[in-house]
């Protein structure tokens, strides 16, 4: 089951998104500022998606989560939510490496439909990335016992 | 010699000892009525008169009011009397001597074709003038006697004396009255903040207490710059905040343009004059005196006051140039006091304008969280409906979860609206091409499927303008959705941009010196009535059902915001022209 941390610090729309993201069948764990993400990232396995709010203690609370993420696991996709007009730091975090960004408030969008519908192709480029890595490394490995001297 | 400067005791004794504690008191500044009352006193015992009374002119209708009165028989009727000095028949010798200058003297009063009785008893008169300072008398001394020949000309040359006390006293006490009118408006002026106020304090005490009996302030208007009436004591008071003139029209508006002050005779003879906003009609206005009031950042408007010609053709209706000291004395007061009040405003202006801006953009942030995680549990709820077995129940509460979804989705279209709104002036610029800009905004915000045809004529080469794209889009994506919703059945919608260079910033009212790139959204739809042009741009105004009416208002925060310009230039009934002149980037 893919394990998702999600970072929002308002309740409701943690119990909102919780909801939906266990319904989809993910194993969600939850924290509520980027300093209780810090620490959920530190203190357990590596997470498949983070999905985490831009603006909560400050307006780019969610560019540090972003980065502690990357730190534990590069391979972590990480999907971050921003308010309405906030496209500069959403711009800004797909520079340092989100898979995407969302807007919450889009009149008329099913953000909750979108953000299951990005999570599931999130997991997509991690299976195909670690897959990547998997056999590169096993390519590696052939390779250097291929390199070596029969006799060796 | 020595026998000269011996003093013997006289019966004048008496009068010098009067004239003594008059002269110190009066320089003292004791001008009030209990002052006069003991000059009237002082001038019965000099003259040993049977009655008497200190009568004062009125500047304001020319006529003679009885102020102390001394002796018997007097009587309220007597006391309430006023001479009108207008006709010369009717004023007697209180009322000539005050318009003559003239002292007058008569044993025989009778007789005298002057005289008008009073009083039964009177056979002998005399009366003298006091003095002002420009050469025309501010009151009479007059004592009467029911002796024949009671007085003569040593009695006249005390009463003289007398009234030149009389005279001191008044123009000592016009001068604390000056001094302290000016400390009262300096003290109001460093205390008080609101200019309304002020300007009030400044004519009330201009008028009462300067005896400028007509005054009013004109400021230049921040935006409009127009003159503007702000006070004024006289008839005009009900044009507060509407009596205005150009800088430059008329005299007031030539006292603004100048910085010069103004004093003239029979203003309406001025070429300049225009005599549009006046306490009384041209005719009557015998004198004006206009002063610029000035602050370090130039002329902030006019202190002026009008004197009536009226029935006293007699005084002298021009200001002095005392008038004008203490005037301009008054305008430099209130120039650095309008000075500070409306730094004082930007400052309060700028702080509420700034917790404004925070408040609503944490208002919506914190609006926006909430309706996103309603909007979660709406789904939820809407999921676990579809799971309840089907049926008339279940159809129902699925129809209140719609409904509650339309809802969401309705305030969040206001949410973007406010947020826009509130947003359009905060700009995060780049260099942008605007046709690539334009290019960009069609294809994200032109309809996929629309009966409207595009059309596009935009130049190539367009120079760069330092704008925030997002915005900008924003603002012409807004254009093109209003053009399209107001033909639901087909039409045409052009997009246009072109280099206006800078000899043809006139043409299109630009500010000049600089090129400018205009960009217009052109449709077929029915167009602006011309009475709306202006109004569609104000916050509100909507003629669709959706939205909160902020659309214009929005595009026109942007606009502005880039130091552009945006107009509607179409005719009504032949489509909307929406134009945008933006500042181009010097190269």
């Amino acid at each position: 089951m893919a394990r998702v941390l999600l970072v929002d610090d308002e309740d409701e729309v943690r119990a909102a998104l919780k909801r939906r993201l266990d319904r989809e069948g993910y194993e969600v764990n939850t924290a509520a500022s980027a300093e209780e993400a810090r620490r959920a990232l530190h203190g357990s396995a590596a997470y498949d998606i983070v999905v985490t709010d831009m603006s909560m203690e400050d307006s780019d609370s969610g560019l540090r989560v972003l980065e502690q993420a990357l730190t534990c696991d590069i391979f972590t996709e990480v999907i971050v939510l921003t308010a309405y007009g906030n496209v500069a730091n959403a711009v800004e975090s797909m520079r340092r490496g989100a898979f995407d960004y969302l807007e919450k408030n889009v009149p008329g969008v099913d953000a909750y439909e979108i953000l299951t519908i990005k999570m599931a192709q999130a997991m997509e480029r991690r299976r195909t990335a670690v897959n990547t890595v998997r056999r590169l490394e096993q390519q590696v490995r052939t390779l250097s016992h291929a390199g070596q001297p029969p006799n060796g | 010699m020595d026998g000269l400067a011996v003093h013997t005791r006289t019966p004048d004794e008496g009068f010098l000892r009067d004239l003594d504690s008059l002269f110190t008191d009066a320089a003292a500044g004791q001008g009030d009525a209990a002052m006069l009352q003991r000059v009237l006193d002082a001038s019965m015992r000099a003259v040993a008169g049977t009655r008497g009374f200190l009568a004062l002119v009125d500047r304001e209708t020319g006529d003679m009011e009885v102020g102390p009165i001394s002796g018997p028989d007097w009587t309220d009727e007597k006391r309430l009397l006023r001479l009108s000095l207008a006709h010369e028949a009717k004023r007697g010798i209180t009322g000539n001597v005050a318009v003559t200058g003239e002292p007058h003297l008569t044993g025989d009063a009778p007789s005298d074709p002057l005289y008008i009785p009073y009083f039964a008893d009177v056979r002998s008169e005399i009366a003298v003038p006091i003095m002002g300072t420009s050469g025309h008398s501010w009151g009479v001394i007059n004592i009467e006697s029911e002796r024949a020949d009671a007085f003569n000309a040593g009695d006249l040359a005390r009463l003289r004396v007398l009234a030149h006390a009389a005279a001191t006293a008044l123009r000592v006490q016009g001068f604390r009255n000056r001094e302290s009118a000016l400390v009262e408006i300096g003290n109001d002026l460093t205390t008080t903040f609101n200019t309304e106020d002020l300007m009030h304090r400044v004519v009330s005490v201009a008028a009462d207490v300067l005896r400028f009996e007509d005054c009013s302030v004109f400021l230049i208007d921040e935006i409009t710059q127009r003159l503007v009436l702000r006070a004024s004591q006289g008839a005009l008071a009900a044009e507060v905040g509407q009596a205005d003139y150009e800088v430059g029209e008329g005299l007031t508006g030539w006292v603004a343009q100048t910085g010069e002050a103004l004093r003239v005779c029979e203003p309406y003879r001025d070429a300049r004059w225009r005599g549009r906003h006046t306490e009384f009609p041209d005719h009557e206005i015998a004198a004006l005196l206009a002063v610029p009031i000035v602050s370090r950042g130039g002329i902030l408007g006019v202190i002026r006051v009008l004197r009536r010609k009226g029935r006293r053709a007699w005084v002298s209706n021009d200001f002095s140039e005392a008038e004008q000291r203490v005037l301009s004395t008054i305008a430099s007061q209130v120039g650095a006091a309008v000075e500070n009040a409306r730094s004082h405003q930007r400052l309060m202006q700028s702080e509420r304008m700034a917790a404004w801006g925070e408040l609503s953009a944490r208002s919506a942030h914190m609006i926006g969280n909430r309706t996103f995680a309603l909007k979660g549990d709406l789904n939820e709820g809407a999921y676990l409906v579809e799971q309840m077995t089907p049926g008339p129940l279940r159809e129902e509460i699925a129809g209140l979860f719609r409904s509650m979804t339309r809802g969401v989705a309705r305030l969040e279209e206001i949410l973007r609206e406010f947020r826009d709104f509130v947003m359009a002036t905060q700009l995060t610029r780049g260099q942008v091409d605007v046709r690539e800009l334009l290019l960009e905004t069609l294809d994200e915000s032109w309809p996929k499927r629309s009966a409207v045809t595009l059309t596009t004529d935009i130049a190539e080469g367009l120079p760069a303008i330092d704008c925030d794209a997002p915005k900008l889009k924003r603002a012409i994506s807004e254009l093109l959705e209003n053009a399209v919703s107001f033909q639901p059945t087909g039409g045409r919608v052009t997009v246009a941009a072109r280099r206006v260079p800078r000899d043809e910033t006139q043409e299109h009212r630009l500010p000049p010196g600089r090129d400018y790139v205009q960009i217009e959204v052109a449709d077929s739809g029915p167009g602006v009535p011309a009475e709306a042009k202006e109004r569609i741009f104000q916050p509100f105004y909507t003629s669709r059902a959706k939205g909160m009416g902020l659309g214009l208002s929005i595009v026109k925060g942007i606009v502005e915001s880039h130091e552009g310009l945006i107009r509607e230039a179409g005719t009504s009934g032949a489509g909307a022209r929406f134009q945008l002149f933006l500042p181009a980037t010097d190269r």
